[in-house]
């Protein structure tokens, strides 16, 4: 941050932000599938600490709480509030350049595979497998999915198992 | 002795102390079955992370110091309309108090303005069928609304309707629009000359509508406050132009 008037809290914000703004957006992106509403809810974690101006004791822990109350009450109020009548105006979407036909099926069968892995993991599976995707500490994945610390190893490797049996067996019940 | 599953990942994931480390890496070069089951999981990890980001899209552009500036931009307004309700509402009282001054009538007429001609009273339910090719959205609202039009450079109209049905719809032809839907607010990005129909329940206590942050619809209860009128069918047509100050 380079303007010299600003408070250490501005420098630290600044600071929190560029080393965990992306894994933070990354993670409620893999969490929705919605890039819009991640990086939507990403940044209203970030006012919200902006605004609270000081920083808590596990600002990481606290961005995800944050940021998790705020998915859990967009990803509610949306599904009990609207539905589309008709399709809107559609969006361009960013790309890398084209694959031939049979690799981007190859892409694009194991893309909705993750997808629905990760959708059909519980809860707890699914915060504790991208939130440690993400590099999050055991302290603070523990903190901000309220688990016992002392066991979020053990659960981990239970996640992993849970989403290598959804990925590799999408039908399975 | 093998190492358990909790001391085997928080090895694989840097969890633990120095000495700790250094003690299960010493098991894990006389024990082969560990090594083969950290190796393992190792292997494991790095193949769902790598799956995890196929689902992956590019990182918003955002900073930090954008993200400061909008949020002091926005107390910093805040902070100016409360200095200014504030002092308008104290200049209001003086003059109000000061003998013969015309405030206390037009405040008296400013109230039975809101509060008696433009009580809406039912209109007959018309049988509307939706026009083909258009667009938009539904809502169930709870207690409070808000329909916002957010482009600062698009003129249009709306056409908003009291209904009995229990859902805000907001219809536009053609998908002139952008809508995203938030808890207890709908926000539309409009384009130029768009026309949109807006139904609005009776039954919802209150609804806003808005252009660029400016009121210029409410209901609330029975009350409706506009500029504009109703027409003989009950339905206010509202010019959506961005306000000019």
């Amino acid at each position: 941050m380079d303007d010299p008037e600003a408070s250490p809290f501005q420098h630290c914000f600044a600071a929190m932000f560029e080393t965990h703004f992306a894994r933070l957006y990354r993670y409620l992106d893999r969490l929705s599938g919605e890039p819009e509403l991640a990086s939507d809810i990403a940044q209203e974690a970030f006012v919200r600490l902006f605004r609270r101006g000081s920083m808590p004791d596990t600002p990481e822990a606290w961005l995800i709480s944050v940021a998790l109350n705020l998915f859990r009450n967009a990803k509610s109020s949306r599904s009990r509030r609207s539905r589309l009548l008709t399709a809107t105006r559609s969006e361009g979407v960013l790309a890398d350049p084209p694959l031939a036909p049979d690799q981007a099926a190859m892409v694009e069968d194991s893309r909705g595979r993750v997808r629905t892995a990760l959708d059909r993991l519980s809860q707890r599976d699914r915060g504790l497998l991208l939130l440690r995707a993400e590099g999050y500490s055991y302290r603070d994945i523990a903190v901000a999915l309220e688990l016992n610390e002392a066991s979020v190893g053990t659960l981990l490797a239970r996640a992993r198992r849970a989403f290598r049996d959804c990925y590799e067996d999408p039908d399975a019940p | 002795m093998h190492l358990d599953e909790e001391q085997l990942q928080r090895l694989l994931h840097g969890e633990l102390t120095a000495a700790g480390s250094h003690e299960l890496r010493s098991h894990l070069a006389e024990c082969s079955e560990c090594r083969e089951r950290y190796i393992r999981a190792e292997r494991d990890e790095t193949e769902i992370f790598a799956l995890l980001r196929q689902v992956d899209h590019p990182l918003p552009a955002v900073d930090a110091a954008g993200l400061m500036a909008r949020t002091r931009k926005i107390g910093l307004v805040s902070g100016r309309w409360a200095a200014g309700i504030l002092l308008f509402l104290g200049a209001a009282g003086a003059a109000y108090a000061v003998p013969g001054s015309p405030v206390g009538e037009w405040a008296r007429s400013a109230a039975a303005w809101m509060t008696s001609e433009h009580r809406v009273t039912p209109a007959p339910r018309q049988a509307e069928v939706p026009p083909a090719r258009t667009a938009g959205i539904a809502a169930t609202p709870g207690k409070s609304y808000v329909i916002a039009f957010q482009s600062l450079d698009a003129a249009g109209q709306a056409r908003v309707s009291l209904i009995d049905g229990p859902e805000v719809t907001v219809r536009a032809p053609g998908g002139a629009a952008r809508y995203t839907s938030a808890a207890d607010r709908l926000l539309i990005d409009n384009q130029s000359g768009s026309v949109f129909d807006i139904e609005i329940p009776r039954s919802v206590p209150r609804v806003e509508i808005l252009v660029v942050d400016k009121r210029v619809f409410l209901k609330e209860g029975e009350r409706v406050v506009t500029r504009h009128t109703a027409d003989p069918a009950g339905h206010y047509t509202i010019d959506l132009s961005p306000p000019t100050n």
